[in-house]
């Protein structure tokens, strides 16, 4: 019987070696395949730029979408500062031994990555200033809603980031800190954290990323960031492809660079060039 | 002369586990004692007890007369006093070799830079690493990051150093470099506790032997009159099997 099988499972190698789909012909079909959407995506770019973007409309909106890219990278910068600063503390909160900062940090994580960030933002938007009334700015309340709802958000993210992160430093690194005579906090700080934090790096530029494209819900309480003027422009216009193509720029223009941060920060994050 | 490192009757469980049993035990200074015993019989659990990175659940550990789990003892303060080495090296990757030794005498004790660096490069050399200061562990080989280990336990000027196993990671050719630095140490006059399975080095170099198996310590005397001549059938089939 087991005779039978192996001999089975040698031919069926033998065939996959021999047959279609072996390693040389599967390089070329995936060069291929990737090579022609990417051809398909420029192409189609060229097209639209050529027969769709119209330069006149280009040239007057330009300003507005340089007001909105200010506006959100403010936000990004602001939400980006205070998310990864608190989803630290969640992540430490995450991982202490003490059950009250333990549970309150996991339905913390629980709620706000169990709920869409667009009702998040409603409940700070329109929830909040009912429960105190008077208390909040009936003009003026949208940046500092924008600001709230991505930083509570997002710390969720990146505390889980973060738990995961030092996670992922072995026990022995916290013993020999502790062995030299180091504090729990000091052994965390000048040991723990820093490794933890290069473990976490990936997932949260990733969700640094995300935050970037988050602030497009923010259209839905007017704030004037890109998606409304783009929703301005179209229904003043009815020309959807020139404010589409300065969108895709001005958002590429934030995360581009921030994806090359997230590198030069991991390589340098790179102790002797180990192979991780 | 008083003891420096005291095991009273220390009782130790993991769970429903009994994994120390009335342990007593005593270290002399300058002594080098060395653990030995069958895998599972508790000799790296004790000496993890020295430090407190275990608890342990009955009778006491004292250095120098001072109770570890007393609660007024300041544990951090105790453990700058016992320097430990473990099996899988535990250097910090993201710190050089010279920042791995600096980092607590600069964290714990607060001397200046310039200071923690000579004491550094004095271990480092002492320790044969003189040329690899600046090199990251991953860039060391495994007996070359054991050998700054050791020197990083001894930059807190530690009153014993214990040895967790710290030649079982290593490829055996890279044994003779640590159990060198180990025996210069002894030779110097560190008191030491060592957990080995290297019973040429336990011979050589160990004042003391102490053969523990099921969490007790079944048989202790000095290294010839062990190895020749062990007194309980314990210490007969330990040895029997080592050959």
């Amino acid at each position: 019987m087991a005779d039978s099988y192996s001999g089975a499972s040698t031919e069926a190698d033998t065939t996959g070696a021999e047959g279609f789909l072996d390693d040389e012909t599967l390089k070329i079909l995936g060069a291929s395949i990737s090579s022609f959407f990417a051809l398909g995506v420029v192409l189609l770019v060229l097209y639209i730029l050529a027969t769709q973007v119209s330069f006149t409309l280009l040239q007057t909106i330009i300003p507005r979408f340089l007001e909105a890219l200010a506006l959100v990278l403010g936000i990004v910068v602001v939400s980006s500062v205070l998310s990864v600063t608190s989803g630290i503390f969640v992540g430490l909160a995450r991982v202490s031994n003490t059950a009250i900062t333990k549970g309150i940090s996991a339905a913390y994580v629980q709620f706000f990555r169990g709920t869409p960030l667009l009702f998040q933002i409603f409940v700070v938007y329109f929830g909040i200033p009912v429960l105190w009334p008077g208390t909040f700015p009936i003009q003026g309340w949208e940046l500092p809603t924008a600001i709230i709802a991505l930083t509570l958000n997002h710390a969720a993210y990146v505390g889980e980031a973060v738990r995961g992160g030092i996670g992922a430093v072995p026990d022995g690194q916290m013993e020999a800190a502790r062995s030299l005579g180091m504090g729990y906090v000091q052994s965390m700080r000048e040991v723990v954290i820093p490794q933890a934090w290069r473990n976490a790096l990936a997932a949260v530029g990733n969700d640094q990323i995300i935050l970037v494209k988050d602030t497009s819900l923010l259209t839905v309480i007017a704030i004037p960031e890109l998606m409304q003027q783009f929703r301005l422009v179209n229904s003043a216009t009815f020309d959807p492809w020139t404010p589409l193509v300065l969108v895709a720029i001005a958002y590429l223009s934030i995360t581009i660079p921030m994806g090359r941060l997230v590198e030069y920060l991991e390589h340098r994050a790179d102790w002797g060039g180990d192979s991780r | 002369m008083s003891h420096l490192l005291e095991f009273d009757e220390v009782d130790k469980y993991f769970g429903d586990t009994h994994v120390l049993k009335q342990v007593s035990l005593d270290v002399d200074e300058t002594e080098v004692c060395v653990v030995i015993g069958p895998s599972g019989s508790g000799k790296s659990t004790l000496l993890r007890c020295a430090n407190r990175l275990e608890e342990i659940q009955g009778g006491e550990i004292r250095l120098d007369g001072v109770p570890l789990s007393d609660p007024d003892a300041d544990i951090n303060r105790l453990r700058q006093q016992i320097g430990m080495v473990f099996q899988s090296f535990n250097l910090f990757p993201h710190k050089t070799a010279l920042e791995n030794v600096t980092l607590a005498p600069l964290k714990v004790r607060g001397i200046d830079e310039d200071m923690a660096n000579a004491r550094g490069e004095e271990l480092l050399e002492q320790v044969g690493l003189g040329a690899q200061m600046n090199s990251y562990p991953n860039q060391l080989s495994g007996g070359q990051q054991q050998r700054v280990a050791i020197a990083r336990a001894l930059a807190m000027d530690p009153k014993v150093m214990l040895f967790d196993e710290v030649t079982s990671a290593l490829d055996p050719e890279l044994v003779g470099e640590v159990l060198e630095v180990m025996r210069t140490l002894a030779d110097d006059g560190m008191t030491m506790m060592v957990v080995t399975h290297e019973m040429g080095f336990a011979r050589e170099v160990g004042d003391r032997i102490v053969l523990m198996a099921d969490g007790s310590v079944v048989e202790t005397g000095a290294p010839e009159q062990f190895f020749e001549n062990p007194e309980t059938e314990r210490g007969k089939k330990f040895l029997s099997k080592l050959l």
